[in-house]
């Protein structure tokens, strides 16, 4: 997911393709963070003078959304959904198994093991609950062993 | 031709959330002869089977269920065959959850690979599109007027009515949206169409967009749908190459795009006008209506903003479809609804019915009891904002206007099963949490008053008889109800007040 390096990153490259686009401020947002996993204070920037914004509306529309972040977090991204479908397949508890078991609360990030875990509010995978999104994989009828698991495979 | 032998391991997120790519790279290793070729096909939408695995052979297709179960034993694709016919594999299409649906929109899924788009035109796709070309924009517009389809997002506004005022406006762009950020906790409808079924949804947006005039369209697909992502900007570019979409489609003066923009997590972009701000890229803070978005909406032009499943509805409404579909119900309940029966529930999945069928018939017949064998406790309909139904209301009718009565609404068909382990009082203040983490912050009482609403049912869950709290508690859902710009903060005291009516003591001692 976050690839790119930050002494060779230049934002600008990443941007173009959306300053001309109608609204184009949310792809470019993305395009930032899937190369840099983050959005950067450099980055902000630059946005700022392409899309005509002060730095404040910038951060003004990152800061509303859950995906965005101005800080890098782990490199494995685990999300545990606790919307009702889940919540009805002990979701709660499972968090915290998986808490317990990596040693990590929600929105927080073992820099050693590169792992975040955070909450989502339903990922479409409601007959098969509980469910958790490790990146960009679901995994259903969770358990801890199957999240761990598939840590290992991934080689996290 | 006939002579090979087809293997079908679906793509699709819940089957891959249960090992269908797994399966699929045990099995295509297996694969060393010419005469065996793997398809990766849809989702039938029958989850509790997922992954389901099917051979067809000798123009037979049957199924079997490879939940849990682990092939990388074995050595040839012989062993593959062996092991599957000690499944007792069937054909799914005789199973009493497929069979008993009545599947006109999600007639495609599970059948093909869903980006074959040979098998799409030769199951009547994109003939809708050519008719609407002929037949023209007011003719178009009509005929789905007269299908009596209603919004499928959750509001259940007319959908022919909505394409007249984009159309009757007199302004030269005009935009389409397509919500595609189905937030709501216990729907999958959408992103099963946009995973199995790709084109009917491009279909359908291309046929609204001609009925309105529109030549640009933008898909809101949520971020948390990757696949739906992947399917959707491949079915997007098949679709270009075959002059589906871009300019002079199929030889006419009608010039269509669609963009593809992706959420980032915000439950409130799935309201229709905060969709349409971070769509311009701000914050998804809702705008005040009037002005309509029909009248202006998306960049201050006239905009047609449906959900994934009524845009793939239009298709089936320009052909001969169009009359099976509002022959079935009545009112604004007309045609058929997918609903999402999901939770703790035996057999999960899509369910394409007619509106007017039992809670018992959706919970017993359909989905087989609870999945835990523990007695049903409760049955949440319509997503975070519906209404909580208890185990004595199981002959409560699906109808848009049955839901009404009882103070809730169908909304995106989400139906999610609870057993008597589930604490009401917490699925209360969920609602009220809910709020607080989702609410776009504009209007106070959604803002502060959801706060407010987590700290009193707090009180409540330690003393159950404080009339004084539950008091406050009605007074701030009224506020919420009347006081905020959009359903989020005006919805969200319908779980709460159906705890209240249909859960007594659970929540507030009488």
């Amino acid at each position: 997911m976050s690839s790119g390096q930050s002494n060779t990153f230049e934002p600008l490259t990443l941007i173009e393709p959306f300053i001309e686009k109608k609204g184009g401020l949310m792809p470019a947002l993305h395009a930032l963070q899937e190369h840099l996993g983050y959005i950067s204070k450099e980055s902000i920037a630059e946005l700022a003078i392409a899309f005509n914004y002060s730095q404040a509306e910038i951060i003004d529309v990152i800061t509303f959304y859950d995906d965005f972040r101005t800080k890098p977090i782990g490199k494995n991204i685990i999300r545990i959904c606790l919307a009702e479908a889940c919540q009805s397949q002990n979701c709660k508890k499972l968090l915290k198994d998986i808490s317990s078991q990596l040693n990590l609360t929600l929105d927080e990030t073992n820099h050693d093991s590169g792992i975040t875990l955070k909450e989502v509010f339903c990922l479409g995978n409601c007959a098969i609950g509980p469910s958790v999104m490790i990146n960009e994989t679901v995994i259903g009828e969770a358990t801890t062993e199957k999240i761990i698991n598939h840590l290992e495979e991934d080689g996290a | 031709m006939s002579k090979v032998i087809k293997i079908y391991i679906p793509n699709e997120t819940s089957a891959n959330s249960v090992g269908a790519n797994m399966l699929h790279k045990t099995i295509s290793n297996l694969i060393k002869e010419e005469s065996v070729k793997i398809i990766r096909n849809g989702s039938w939408g029958a989850y509790w089977l997922e992954p389901f695995i099917e051979i067809e052979k000798d123009g037979v297709r049957t199924g079997a269920s490879y939940r849990n179960i682990d092939l990388t034993h074995l050595k040839t694709i012989e062993d593959f065959f062996l092991d599957f016919e000690k499944k007792n594999p069937f054909d799914i299409n005789e199973i009493d959850f497929i069979k008993n649906q009545n599947r006109i929109v999600f007639s495609r899924i599970g059948q093909q690979d869903p980006l074959d788009i040979n098998y799409y035109r030769a199951t009547k796709g994109y003939e809708s599109l050519i008719t609407a070309l002929e037949i023209g924009h007011q003719e178009t517009i009509d005929r789905i007027k007269s299908s009596g389809l209603t919004g499928r997002g959750g509001a259940a506004f007319p959908t022919g009515i909505k394409m007249q005022t984009v159309f009757d406006q007199d302004v030269s762009t005009k935009y389409l949206a397509c919500n595609a950020d189905e937030g709501d906790g216990g729907t999958f409808s959408d992103r099963l169409i946009m995973e199995s079924d790709p084109f009917s949804l491009i279909e359908g947006m291309t046929i609204a967009a001609y009925a309105v005039g529109a030549s640009k369209g933008y898909i809101y697909l949520r971020s948390e749908y990757p696949l739906a992502k992947d399917f959707l900007s491949n079915a997007i570019d098949i679709a270009l190459k075959n002059n589906y979409l871009g300019e002079n489609i199929q030889n006419t003066d009608f010039n269509f795009e669609i963009e593809l923009r992706i959420g980032a997590g915000s439950y409130v972009c799935g309201e229709e006008t905060a969709m349409m701000e971070s769509i311009e890229g701000r914050r998804g803070l809702v705008r005040s209506k009037p002005p309509l978005p029909a009248i202006n909406g998306l960049f201050g032009k006239p905009t047609l903003i449906n959900n994934v499943v009524t845009l793939a509805t239009i298709p089936a409404l320009l052909s001969d479809q169009h009359s099976e579909f509002s022959k079935i119900g009545s009112n604004k309940s007309v045609g058929t609804m997918p609903f999402q029966l999901s939770g703790n529930i035996k057999n999960g999945g899509l369910i394409e019915t007619r509106f007017d069928i039992t809670l018992k018939e959706m919970i017993e017949n359909y989905g087989s009891g609870t999945k835990s064998d523990k007695p049903l406790h409760a049955i949440q309909i319509g997503g975070p904002l519906g209404i909580y139904l208890s185990s004595n209301m199981l002959n409560t009718s699906l109808t848009i206007e049955s839901l009404e009565e009882l103070k809730g609404s169908v909304g995106h068909g989400g139906i999610i099963v609870f057993d008597d382990s589930v604490d009401m009082s917490e699925q209360a203040k969920f609602a009220m949490e809910f709020c607080v983490k989702e609410s776009c912050g504009k209007c106070t009482p959604c803002r502060i008053g959801s706060v407010r609403g987590v700290e009193i049912i707090e009180r409540l869950q330690k003393n159950k008889a404080s009339k004084e709290d539950a008091i406050l508690l009605e007074d701030l859902c009224e506020t919420l109800e009347s006081t905020s710009l959009c359903a989020m903060g005006g919805m969200t005291p319908n779980p709460i007040h159906s705890i209240i009516n249909y859960f007594p003591n659970e929540l507030i001692e009488k």
